[in-house]
């Protein structure tokens, strides 16, 4: 189990580069300017890197062949990695069986630029099904979900609005995010319905950007310029059943990732300073506080009111404005996020959760392919 | 005026879905040995891997599980035809399927009702099931 690794590796370093649109770069050019952001934060040369992993980017761009070959290293590991949470995982493991001494993650996308459109995503086996339908976008699954917590608890929009609300006050003090103005439940409640119940802030924008993470091993760590971030424990479950027909609500596969992920730990959730959710829609907020046990299946739109999960609240989620306010960036921007709140250097200060030790980051795929957790310690 | 909304991309996995939706049937992949029922069609059954699968008529006859109203479109002729449902219905064999509430106006959809297919007869080889309250 994965009680194996726990505390075994250490990030080290963290690149991010601007977000939003990055017209003069290619997806492939921004995952490498996000690596050489993060050799620069871990004060070592490309050299000293003999794992590379890499996520392609939706809209083209991030295969290992190219990117591999424009870095000019050779890595004892190279591979293209399906997610941000795979990349962590597989970086851990590797260096903790002894495999590599030092990994980096990296990721970049120009789809914004490209004009990437997931209107018409759809994972269907069996034809154009859901396009017969009218079923586009992969935020219909989102939306499915929240009606169905309206009716099954009683969720209201106003109560799902709180999410928008927290994370858009994060965002407004992260000169990383591209979306900066501070919302109210007002300016929730007027913005358009995309896909009713859901407005247009529950979705999440498409965004240029990159992020780079470099880890090595508790033993090396010493040897790097940061405070290590430790990789404390990790969850993770496949859930392949419901990728063609999202008839499973509130994202049932995280309940025996966070199991995993809580019994590889000695921390109880009072540990956790910062909470960090995949929120290609908004309603991912409301399952992944019920599936990581923070509170029962069917009260988290009520949990989540009065603050609870802004900034100075109980447990800020997503406090660098998540993907609708800051950027889409799969996950990614969390780690990042997480790394520089646990070193207590969050470059805007009113934007640092005081005092951070421990921070939950968590995954989940859109279509609830996979989905993975991670908790990171100073 | 011409239907243009996509068209099923018919294949050898779900022509037989179709066939069935012309005779006015909508039906479901079971599997042979351990009758186990599904929808969107799979070469193979999930739960006990067989490839001896029978597609099987339903009654048609199911519950509104969840319901979405789109006011942006995406796919031609649903941007034109702006707010329009998509539901997932429960048919009483179990099969949960994604389709459109007809005969209905979207807001009036609820959790919960009582639905039953109709099929909207598109040309001489197409008929696509939707439902419409029971």
């Amino acid at each position: 189990m994965p009680t194996v690794i726990k505390d075994k590796a250490c990030i080290v370093g963290v690149g991010g580069t601007p977000q939003g649109r990055l017209p003069e770069h290619g997806a492939d050019d921004i995952a490498i300017w996000a690596f050489q952001l993060a050799l620069e934060d871990a004060g070592i040369e490309k050299s000293q890197v003999d794992g590379l992993l890499v996520q392609q980017s939706f809209g083209g761009g991030g295969d290992i062949k190219n990117v591999g070959r424009r870095l000019g290293m050779e890595p004892t590991i190279a591979s293209n990695i399906s997610h941000q949470g795979e990349a962590i995982i597989m970086a851990a493991s590797l260096i903790t069986v002894g495999i590599c001494n030092v990994v980096a993650c990296l990721y970049g996308t120009n789809q914004r630029t490209n004009r990437n459109r997931f209107g018409h995503t759809s994972y269907n086996l069996g034809g154009n099904l859901n396009d017969v339908y009218g079923m586009s976008n992969p935020g219909a699954v989102a939306a499915l979900n929240f009606r169905r917590r309206m009716h099954d608890f009683g969720a209201t929009q106003e109560q799902l609005g709180a999410v928008a609300v927290a994370q858009s006050k994060g965002a407004s003090m992260n000169p990383m995010a591209v979306y900066r103005d501070a919302l109210t439940i007002d300016d929730y409640l007027a913005a358009r319905y995309v896909i009713w119940p859901l407005r247009l802030m529950d979705f999440s924008m498409i965004s240029d950007g990159g992020f780079a993470v470099i880890l090595t091993s508790a033993e090396r760590a010493k040897d790097f310029r940061k405070p290590p971030v430790y990789v404390h424990s990790i969850g993770a479950q496949a859930s392949f059943l419901d990728m063609e027909h999202p008839s499973a609500m509130y994202h049932p596969s995280q309940v025996p990732n966070a199991k995993m992920l809580w019994e590889s730990s000695e921390l109880k959730h009072k540990d956790i300073d910062a909470m960090y959710v995949q929120d290609a829609y908004t309603p991912n907020v409301l399952s992944a506080l019920e599936n990581y046990g923070f509170c029962e299946l069917g009260t988290a739109h009520e949990w989540i009111q009065g603050g609870r999960i802004e900034l100075g609240g109980d447990l800020p989620v997503n406090v660098n404005g998540g993907q609708n306010r800051m950027s889409y960036m799969v996950g990614w921007h969390n780690t990042f996020d997480a790394v520089q709140q646990l070193r207590n250097e969050a470059e805007e200060r009113s934007r640092q959760v005081p005092n951070a030790q421990a921070a939950l980051c968590t995954y989940s795929s859109g279509q609830w392919r996979e989905t993975w957790s991670a908790i990171y310690r100073r | 005026m011409a239907y243009d909304k996509p068209m099923p991309q018919v294949t050898e996995l779900n022509r037989l879905f179709w066939e069935g939706a012309r005779r006015h049937e909508l039906l479901v992949q079971r599997c042979h040995p351990c009758g186990h029922m599904w929808f969107p069609p799979l070469p193979n059954c999930t739960r006990c891997l067989s490839t001896d699968i029978e597609w099987v008529a339903t009654s048609g006859r199911g519950t509104v599980f969840s319901v979405i109203v789109y006011h942006q479109g995406w796919l031609p002729g649903y941007k034109e035809d702006l707010p329009y449902d998509v539901a997932i219905v429960e048919l009483e064999e179990g099969v949960r399927v994604i389709s459109n509430i007809v005969e209905i106006e979207p807001e009036r959809i609820e959790i919960g009702m009582r639905v039953v297919a109709t099929f909207d007869d598109i040309d001489e080889e197409t008929s696509i099931p939707r439902f419409k309250p029971a």
